[in-house]
């Protein structure tokens, strides 16, 4: 009899060794073989919301001020808020927190929309180099910061999230459909460096250790 | 051959020997090797054969100015094997030959050059025609490149690199480390190319004084150290930059190394700021059989000796117009070299020093003096040295021939920056002017040689760079512009380009066999600039990308007609300025598609994809391409189709309701909630650009599809087209945030019924209906009441995440109605029967609203003004003149016309635009857009197909819908 589930667009050719089923979504929180030090995990069951308004000063998703400037990022508390423009834009819940504004007709939830990605390591900006000119290591910018345009060819929105020495790391969304061709370009971009599918584990310690 | 040994300035490692093969024979090279260069160590002299004269070609230069050494390799032809690092088994095969390169069949056609003057090709064998073709085939057997067969598969890995930079220097010379270095110094991200595999540049291979302390290699070895110890910059060596195009975004390919994971990458570099730092390469000197093997430029001589332990000759002459051929002569007759002499057509600007190193070895400089002939039947044996007057001749037996007339600055990076050449009396070099802004030059190219004049201008450079990304160091730069006016500027260029020979076959480019006769043709046939010139010789045009005519064609234009060369311009430059394959362009390759959620799924079950715009789509479910069986089981059971690719979107906000009046031609103000409005976008010229339907959320709250081709412009067409309005609503795209599951036929709601315990009969759930449902409680679906397949329908649209599962539970739960697939194709068909039309195949961009019969969608009692489209479509209500869409049937049911056919009587009448044989009316049915004199019922068509050779076929126009025309089936 045929089941009710939800499907992740990200589908990685390794073994599940940990899940976990949120809301008809099984969540692999860990995946044979992680230990190459270089991570692709997907985040596409994340919750995201698109927040558009005329003056977004006015709102305060999860309490938390949307930054001014385009491109600039606030991450704080599990949650991820990137200025798209100047009318426009998108947060990621990173965490169990919700928000409780989200019911106000400025918020959309495009969880469903995107393929969300985060790429875990010192080689990240090697890899990324190898997809995207987006300047993800812009010494004039300062982390998390937001950069919109092609990675692999794709409009991307892609968040620089840190650049320091042990802890690089950046998190990306493109249009859900071209999840399975991006993974692949992604993994063959890193295969030189040792990139491997993680488990959403990887992505919260590196997390945690970007709030240490 | 044995290598010299014990030279600090060898870059090979004679204890690692490489074995290849060539034609089949098995040499040895040493790591280190260019393919030229083990070649030669293997005593090969004549590399190839020239493209028109089938004159024997041999090693002349070493980085790739000429196509001399074009050889095949591993199966690939026109691979220049003089910068192509020698590797394990490679397999060397000659090119261009009839038989072989020493012995080619086709060498007789040296003597018959005057039968191919300059332009020969625009001017003979036309006339008759009939001769044309056939000499084609001549000319292709004879000249040309090499082979390759289509089947063949390039191994190897190729890629992308994308890097940003602050500073991007072009050339890892001296003048190139120093830019780096200043500009990394200062905090800056540096990328520095180099086309050689090692850093150095020209004092890579001299071992000369750089000062008391140090020679000039030990000086390159020092700055390369340096460069490798500054973290910031970026070195990509064996990496030839190919192009510069707007805002400093520089393109370049390198060539992967052993370990290195690419074999050959595509680069894109970002930069705020670019240096130029090429130097300089060899000016050929244009005499007699100047490309004769043993015939060879001075640092191909030094570097081979220098850098690969090869003497290049027993005994040699040097004809020569600079002092680097003169430090060449002491440096390699001191590895063993017997120089018979050195021709040297100054008759001032000699080094003292260099003048006292020749006399201290009995070495004869004859000032003033020129090779005027290379003789030898094949190869080098002798050559004719003469003065400038030719008053003195004398003939010197010798296997090598060093000949230069100076150098020529590497200005392609700048020239295709957009940098003008002008020319410069001082150094004999056209020399880059109006450098564009964050562009700067450095080092040889501008005609230093004094080597701490070359780093200061490379410091210099380094420094600009650096202020042009926003780093203050005013001070430092005028200080280094001062120290660099305190050393030695510029030297003096040689002026003599060319010896004085009447000049049949000396060449002034190699890889066209372009002599100096065919210039002074083509001058007297009225070509009198060099571009011209270049464009009617082929002069420039070959392989080596014009780097061995490069400024000798400008300069001998000038000479000859008697002008100042500032009065003449070089040829233009233009990327790429070094050959490399496509398939380095085309790097990963990553083709990125759109995938629906159930794409796996529909792959299980057979489906056949096709690229269908952006996405991959299932078109067919079987082998079948008319589809009969899933065409059938949608008209008589129940059939599944994908619909996720169609636009979705989400308009909200007190002013979407505004919004979408203006941009539907419809009024939408009268959709009410729970029903659904057909409509259509039209452009400013009435044009129809979308069709879609609209649903009613909430209040200013709409939900709305659009055509797949359109979905990626909807949101942009809408904030257009109310951009001045500074009205209030958000626009999101749920493309492909909502999957949609098509259910049609007439036993769909039997399987919906099934699967959900709300309402969705007939009565509750009508045609045009939407209502909220709930797949096994659980699964929230959007469920539309639609026909496009002219059948009961259900769109019903989900989180794209649960697809696979709906999907799922709908196949199971129609099993007993036969469920099964139907791809876009059997779509197509079965929308066609029933004449609904898809946008863009019963369109084009000139066809409107009306044309297409969908007049009545267009709310013609609202304000035109603020409808996009709506004035233009008043103005062609009344136009007699438009296409008209039209069914038609096809006299023979079982001759569908192909789709885009035209229809004809005395002239083009319209066209078909789509037309199946109908399995179902057992026709051959479709659409077509004709003139409207010819678009009443009965009225006969003659369709005239691609490749019919005359015969038409017939067809005649019918009424549409040729399926179901009261729609009943849709209602039940």
């Amino acid at each position: 009899m045929a089941e009710i589930f939800r499907q992740s667009p990200v589908i990685f050719r390794a073994l599940p060794i940990n899940t976990e089923m949120r809301e008809f979504w099984m969540v692999v929180l860990e995946y044979e073989n992680e230990t190459s030090g270089q991570y692709l995990v997907d985040l596409s069951h994340l919750t995201k919301w698109d927040v558009q308004s005329s003056d977004l000063s006015k709102l305060r998703p999860a309490g938390l001020k949307i930054p001014k400037k385009p491109g600039d990022c606030l991450l704080s508390d599990q949650i991820l808020i990137s200025r798209m423009n100047g009318t426009q834009a998108s947060i990621w819940q990173l965490g169990k927190k919700t928000l409780p504004s989200s019911n106000e007709s400025n918020y959309t939830d495009v969880t469903e929309s995107t393929t969300a990605l985060a790429i875990i390591g010192d080689k990240t900006f090697s890899i990324t180099e190898k997809l995207s000119s987006l300047d993800f290591l812009d010494p004039r910018k300062t982390p998390p910061f937001l950069l919109q345009g092609p990675v692999s060819d794709v409009t991307c929105q892609a968040i620089s999230v840190s650049k320091e020495q042990g802890s690089e790391g950046l998190m990306l969304t493109c249009s859900r459909a071209y999840s399975s061709d991006m993974i692949a370009a992604i993994l063959d971009a890193g295969r030189e460096f040792g990139l491997t599918p993680a488990g959403e584990g990887r992505f919260n310690s590196w997390m945690r250790q970007l709030n240490e | 051959m044995k290598r010299l040994e014990n030279l600090p300035t060898l870059r090979i490692d004679s204890s690692h020997p490489i074995s290849f093969n060539y034609k089949g024979k098995k040499m040895q090279g040493v790591k280190g090797d260019t393919l030229a260069t083990a070649l030669f160590s293997n005593g090969i002299r004549i590399f190839s054969r020239s493209l028109k004269l089938h004159r024997p070609r041999g090693l002349y230069s070493l980085d790739g100015e000429s196509g001399n050494t074009l050889m095949e390799v591993n199966g690939i032809p026109n691979l220049n094997t003089e910068n192509m690092g020698l590797k394990e088994g490679m397999n060397v095969e000659e090119q261009n030959v009839k038989g072989s390169a020493n012995h080619d069949l086709f060498g007789f056609l040296d003597r018959f050059d005057k039968m191919m003057p300059a332009g020969f090709y625009y001017r003979s064998m036309h006339k008759p025609a009939k001769i044309w073709p056939l000499a084609m085939n001549v000319i292709k057997k004879a000249a040309g490149w090499g082979k390759i067969s289509p089947d063949f598969r390039k191994s190897g890995r190729y890629e992308d690199l994308f890097p940003n930079t602050d500073v991007c220097v072009i050339g890892g010379g001296p003048a190139g480390m120093t830019a780096a270095l200043s500009a990394a110094k200062k905090g800056l991200r540096v990328i520095l190319l180099e086309a050689r595999p090692q850093l150095g540049g020209f004092f890579d291979y001299r071992k000369r004084a750089f000062n008391s302390g140090k020679s000039l290699f030990e000086r390159a070895l020092e700055l390369a150290q340096q460069v490798k110890d500054q973290e910031n910059i970026r070195v990509f060596k064996h990496t030839s930059m190919i192009g510069a195009y707007n805002n400093n975004l520089i393109t370049a390919f390198q060539v992967g190394g052993k370990n290195d994971y690419f074999k050959e990458r595509y680069i894109e570099i970002r930069a705020q700021s670019v240096v130029v730092a090429t130097g300089c390469i060899e000016r050929p000197l244009i005499f007699e059989n100047n490309e004769k093997p043993g015939v060879m430029q001075v640092a191909c001589a030094h570097r081979l000796a220098h850098t690969y332990g090869i003497l290049p000759g027993q005994r040699a002459v040097f004809s020569v117009g600079h002092n680097l051929g003169l430090e060449a002569a002491i440096d390699l007759y001191d590895l063993g070299l017997d120089v018979a002499c050195v021709a040297d057509c100054r008759e001032t600007g000699h080094d003292p020093e260099l003048i006292d190193q020749l006399e201290s070895r009995k070495i004869r400089l004859l000032k003033g003096w020129i090779a005027l002939e290379a003789q030898g039947k094949k190869m080098l044996n002798s050559v004719t040295i003469g003065t400038l007057d030719r008053s003195i001749k004398s003939v010197i037996k010798c296997d090598l021939l060093v000949a230069s007339a100076g150098h020529t600055p590497i200005s392609g990076p700048l020239s295709i920056n957009q940098a003008k050449l002008k020319y410069d009396a001082q150094t004999n070099f056209f020399l880059p002017t109006d450098i564009p802004a964050k562009t700067h030059a450095a080092g040889r190219l501008f005609g230093f040689e004094w080597p701490e004049s070359i780093e200061a201008s490379g410091k210099l450079a380094g420094l600009k760079a650096a202020a042009d990304c926003d780093v203050s160091c005013v001070t430092e730069i005028k200080k280094v512009q001062k120290s660099l006016t305190n050393l030695p500027g510029p030297e003096e260029g040689n002026k003599t380009i060319m010896a004085p020979v009447e000049g049949r076959k000396s060449f002034i480019c190699f890889d066209e066999d372009v002599a100096i006769k065919n210039i002074k043709q083509a001058l007297n046939d009225g070509f009198d600039v060099p571009e011209l010139i270049k464009r009617y010789t082929a002069a420039g045009l070959g392989p080596g990308q014009a780097g061995i005519p490069g400024h000798n064609l400008p300069l001998f234009v000038a000479d000859f007609q008697g002008k100042s060369p500032d009065s003449i311009n070089p040829t233009n430059q233009r990327a790429p300025l070094v050959p490399t394959s496509l398939a380095t362009y085309v790097g990963a390759h990553n083709d990125m598609a759109k995938r629906t959620p159930i794409n796996d799924l529909q792959i299980k079950d057979g489906g056949i994809f096709r690229r269908i715009g952006i996405w991959e789509r299932a078109r067919y479910f079987s082998e079948d391409l008319e589809c009969k069986e899933e065409i059938l089981n949608v008209r008589n059971n129940v059939g599944m189709l994908d619909g996720s690719p169609l636009g979705k979107f989400r308009i909200h906000g007190p002013d979407a309701l505004k919004a979408l009046q203006r941009v539907y031609i419809s009024n939408i103000e009268k959709l009410k909630p729970g029903r659904i409005k057909y409509s259509a976008m039209c452009n400013e010229d009435g044009c129809v650009i979308d069709d879609g339907v609209i649903t009613k959320l909430a209040e200013n709250d709409y939900y709305f599809t659009t055509s797949t081709g359109r979905a990626g412009n909807t949101v942009e067409w809408i904030r257009y087209h109310t951009r001045y309005d500074n009205w209030n609503y958000h626009l999101v795209n749920l493309t492909d945030a909502m999957g949609v599951l098509n259910l049609s036929g007439p036993n769909s709601r039997k399987v919906l019924e099934k699967v959900t315990d709300s309402d969705v009969s007939n009565e509750n759930f009508s045609f045009s209906a939407v209502i909220e449902i709930k797949i096994k409680n659980q699964i929230p679906v959007r469920a539309m009441r639609l026909g496009f397949v002219g059948e009961l329908s259900y769109e019903l649209h989900v989180a794209s995440s649960f697809l696979p599962a709906l999907w799922k539970i709908i196949e199971e739960a129609g099993q007993e109605f036969k469920i099964s697939n139907f791809g876009v194709e059997a779509q197509n068909v079965l929308r066609m029967e029933k004449c609904h039309l898809i946008l863009g195949q019963e369109s084009e961009q000139r066809t409107n609203l009306l044309d297409v019969g969908m007049g009545f969608l267009w709310a013609r009692k609202m304000s035109a003004e603020n409808k996009v489209g709506a004035v233009a479509l008043r103005q062609a209500s009344e136009d007699k003149t438009r296409l008209k869409l039209v069914g038609i049937k096809m006299d023979d049911p079982n001759r569908p016309a192909k789709d885009g056919s035209i229809i004809v009587d005395k002239k083009i009448r319209g066209y078909v635009c789509t037309m199946r044989k109908s399995l179902t009316l057992k026709e051959s049915v479709g659409m077509a857009l004709v003139d409207e004199e010819i678009s009443g019922v009965g009225t006969h068509l003659q369709i005239y197909e691609d490749e019919c050779e005359g015969n038409t076929i017939s067809a005649s126009v019918i009424k549409m819908p040729f399926y179901d025309p009261d729609g009943r089936r849709m209602k039940i």
